[in-house]
């Protein structure tokens, strides 16, 4: 500002001077223009140099103005800067203040952010550790995981060698599944049979029930009854031993009254050795008792005797008999006897008698029984030959009736017609009658031969015609025509019942017809929808048909397909429902390379083999072949004859000990077998001093 | 039901009678189809109809089929030319004709010329109507089993000179060898008389 107002007063001095020395200039070029231009360039020097002057006079005026102003300035400025000056030592002291302040909260959030820094740091450490640590577990992880994509690998392999069984197995469960499908067909027709047959059995195991039922209950019977005879034998066994028994018991009372008796006896005994003096006196004394007693008894006897003959004594007197002796009464006896008999003949014979008279007594009541039915029999027949001859009296009396009427009718015929035209027709009804009237004479004849009651009645038949004849002559040709009209009167009505017979069957038909649904063509016809239900469904079904025989065939192929086998891709291709043809193809190169690795590790193998063979061979001298399943069989290349050989057997299954076995060769060499394998216990060294042995035979040879 | 009301008041005029009986019709063979189990009873459902709970089928085809019949039948009634309506029920595999249900209907021509309509109350008819649907719902228990699968076929016989719409065609009348014939109850509106009868093997 100071220096713009310097300026400015500069400029506006400079500006006045210019302005002043243009003035001057124009008054001295006004003035001075045609003078000389000596003249004017004196005046013009002269003027410049007062303007020069005047210029250095304004100068330095206006410098010493200038450096007035400069120095107020200089002042203002002065006090300016002092005020600024210690405005801004106030503003610098809050600044001061201020950043001492943001020093210190700087400084604390140094410190801050350098413990923040040495944590991060820690952390970062222990990060770094962590991350080495997971390293190293990346790196355990890792392996781990190769070890498990390795094992995956395996596990690939042997899922591929399992698929290609999982196919072969798949394809045999189709064979099967088909076989299963066809035995189930067998199998239905057989279950079928079965129940055909088990429905037999049924029927059959229920009669065989029934019948093993009705045996049982024969058994039972059987059984009762041989329980029931044996209970029978039993019983009568029984019975005898009953019996027996009884008689025994019987016994067994008077056994025991025996005992007792003998008992008593004893005792009775007993006493009588302590009383046998007494008792032999007794005895005496009894003996004279009993010589008394039995000189009784005879006389008793001869007492009884007698009395038995005054007995007979005296049923002699009372039968009055004129003999006396025993003799006598014992012939009496027997001529009694011989007249018992004599009259028992008698009798048998009057018994014989009396059944004959009952005989022939009942044959006459037989015989008169006939005869009373024969008597009913014919009193019937009269009755009912009564009854007919009632009957035809009676008939008789209605004809005789008729003909009454007839009579009359012909009379009243008569009257119209004239007689001229009867006469041959009556001449002929004359011969006619007449034949009638012999026939019945014969008729009646015949009968009174016979006698039968009912003669009277045609007899008096035979009158009646005799007597209408000639009324039936005159009546002749009415009767004929009254006949037609009659007969055709019948066969009409015959013919009317036919047809209302016809009628109503026909009538019945056409109902049932229009009930089944018939219906007259000429007034009716039957219409429906061409779009209808029936048709639909049957369009459905031939559909349905077509499709079904389409899959028939198209699973025929595929049957045929199977049935010729082929490659097991050809199969694969064939079952084809199971699997999609990606997965199909996958199993197939699976199935190859499987098959091809088989292969391969086959032949790698048997080549291996045979070279690790060889080379035994050839390191340690022996050829060693399995003959069985544990025998070894070594034969070494030293060997003199072919057919020298060892063999081993292997004592455990692992095939850790072995055990030599006879042969000819090792019964050859049975000091090296002491030697190496019974005092040594060693088959190494008892193969190798073998070999040198063998070794140094073949050199020496 | 302002139809209907006029109708109780005025009596049956021939449309009306037409109407009634193409409708029992309709009613009727939905029924059969439900009772002999031609289709299978989740496509029927429930109405209410002649004071019963009656059975109609949902299938939209075999509901276009029969209005197609129905409204043909309401027409030719009007015009007494139709005899007889048969519902044909056959095997589908063997084609036999199993059960044959025939409605005779009689006609009164002279409705046609009648000028006011006859006296009748239309409850009547409905409880004749009803008695002949009960009627056909118990003849189920003595008719035989449909072992195989069937289908019904609907036949009109027509007086002889009628000219045959567009997609009908003539058929033959389809009887059963050996049937028995069953009649049931008939319903008169006085206008047509319509006799049912079942056939079966």
């Amino acid at each position: 500002m100071e220096d713009l107002e310097n300026n400015t007063t500069v400029f506006s001095t400079l500006r006045s001077l210019n302005n002043f020395i243009s003035q001057r200039m124009e008054g001295v070029s006004g003035l001075a223009t045609p003078g000389s231009s000596q003249s004017s360039l004196q005046m013009q020097y002269q003027q410049r140099m007062q303007l020069e002057e005047q210029a250095g006079q304004i100068h330095s005026k206006s410098q010493l103005l200038q450096v007035e102003r400069e120095k107020m300035q200089m002042e203002l400025s002065h006090k300016r800067a002092r005020i600024e000056l210690e405005k801004a030592a106030n503003t610098n002291a809050r600044n001061y203040e201020r950043e001492a302040d943001r020093n210190q909260e700087l400084l604390t959030r140094i410190k801050q952010y350098q413990e923040r820094e040495t944590e991060a740091e820690n952390k970062l450490k222990e990060q770094m550790e962590m991350n080495k640590s997971y390293k190293k577990s990346m790196e355990t992880m890792s392996k781990k995981m190769q070890e498990k994509e390795s094992k995956l690998a395996e596990a690939n392999e042997t899922i591929t060698v399992l698929k290609g069984k999982i196919s072969e197995l798949q394809w045999n469960i189709m064979n099967q599944e088909m076989q299963m499908t066809s035995q189930d067909s067998q199998k239905q027709e057989l279950m079928e049979q079965l129940d055909i047959e088990k429905k037999k059995w049924q029927e059959a195991s229920q009669q065989i029930q029934t019948l093993q039922a009705s045996q049982s209950l024969l058994a039972e019977y059987e059984q009762k009854i041989k329980d029931l005879e044996q209970k029978l034998s039993q019983q009568e066994h029984d019975a005898l031993i009953v019996k027996n028994m009884k008689a025994e018991l019987a016994r067994f009372p008077k056994m025991e009254r025996e005992l007792r008796q003998l008992r008593e006896e004893n005792a009775y005994f007993r006493e009588m050795k302590e009383n046998n003096g007494l008792l032999k006196e007794e005895v005496e004394g009894l003996q004279r008792k009993l010589e008394r007693y039995e000189k009784v008894q005879a006389q008793l006897v001869t007492v009884e005797l007698e009395n038995e003959v005054r007995s007979w004594e005296h049923l002699v007197d009372e039968q009055e008999f004129p003999l006396l002796t025993p003799d006598d009464l014992s012939r009496q006896i027997v001529a009694l006897q011989q007249r018992e008999l004599a009259l028992k003949e008698q009798n048998s014979t009057f018994m014989n008698s009396a059944r004959m008279l009952e005989k022939a007594r009942q044959q006459l009541q037989e015989e008169i029984l006939c005869v009373q039915s024969q008597l009913l029999e014919e009193k019937k027949k009269r009755e009912h030959q009564e009854a007919l001859v009632r009957r035809l009296q009676k008939r008789v009396v209605l004809l005789t009736k008729e003909r009454d009427g007839m009579r009359a009718i012909l009379e009243s015929y008569d009257s119209e017609l004239t007689p001229a035209e009867h006469s041959p027709q009556l001449s002929r009804r004359m011969r006619e009658a007449e034949d009638l009237v012999q026939k019945l004479h014969a008729h009646n004849t015949e009968l009174e031969v016979t006698k039968q009651p009912p003669a009277p009645a045609p007899g008096l038949q035979e009158l009646r015609p005799l007597r209408l004849s000639c009324q039936v002559t005159r009546s002749a040709l009415a009767g004929a025509r009254f006949a037609m009209l009659a007969l055709k009167i019948e066969e009409l009505e015959a013919e009317r019942s036919k047809l209302a017979e016809e009628n109503r069957s026909l009538q019945m038909k056409l109902e049932s017809l229009t009930l089944q649904g018939d219906y007259d063509p000429s007034r009716t016809k039957v219409v429906h929808l061409s779009m209808n239900p029936m048709s639909l469904a049957k369009q459905q079904r031939q559909e349905e048909q077509q499709q079904l025989q389409e899959e028939c065939e198209r699973l025929r192929e595929l049957v045929r397909v199977l049935k010729g086998g082929g490659s097991v891709s050809g199969n694969l291709e064939g079952v084809g429902g199971f699997q999609s043809p990606q997965e199909v193809a996958e199993l197939k190169k699976q199935v190859e390379s499987a098959e091809l690795k088989n292969q391969r590790l086959k032949e790698v193998f048997q080549t291996k083999i045979q070279e690790f063979r060889k080379v035994c061979y050839t390191l340690t001298g022996y050829q060693i072949d399995i003959t069985t399943e544990n025998q070894y069989r070594l034969s070494s290349i030293y060997a003199e004859h072919q057919g020298d050989c060892l063999l081993f057997k292997a004592s455990s299954s692992s095939g850790g000990k072995m055990q030599l076995l006879e042969t000819e060769f090792s019964r050859a060499i049975p000091e090296l077998i002491e030697l190496h394998l019974l005092r040594q216990d060693s088959i190494p060294a008892f193969l190798s001093a073998l070999t040198l042995d063998l070794f140094s035979r073949q050199t020496i040879a | 039901a302002q139809q209907q009301l006029g109708r109780e008041h005025q009596g049956i005029t021939l449309r009306g009678s037409a109407e009634l009986v193409a409708e029992f019709f309709s009613y009727g063979i939905n029924s059969i189809l439900y009772q002999r189990g031609i289709y299978p009873p989740e496509t029927f459902t429930r109405v209410q109809k002649y004071g019963l709970t009656l059975l109609v089928t949902t299938d939209p085809e075999l509901t276009n089929y029969l209005n197609n019949v129905t409204e043909q039948m309401k027409e030719w009634l009007y015009k007494c030319i139709v005899q007889r309506l048969v519902v044909v029920i056959s095997s589908i595999e063997s084609g036999e004709v199993l059960e044959r249900w025939q409605f005779d209907i009689e006609c009164d021509k002279t409705a046609k010329d009648d000028e006011g309509p006859r006296e009748k109350s239309q409850k009547a008819i409905q409880d004749e109507i009803r008695s002949v649907i009960r009627q056909i719902t118990a003849t189920v228990t003595f008719l035989p089993l449909l072992e195989s699968a069937c289908a019904f076929d609907l036949l009109i016989y027509t007086d002889k000179d009628l000219a045959v719409p567009e997609k009908w065609e003539e058929s033959g009348p389809q009887f059963i060898a050996n049937s028995e014939e069953v009649r049931l109850r008939s319903f008169t509106t006085t206008i047509h008389k319509v006799n049912t009868t079942v056939a079966y093997k």
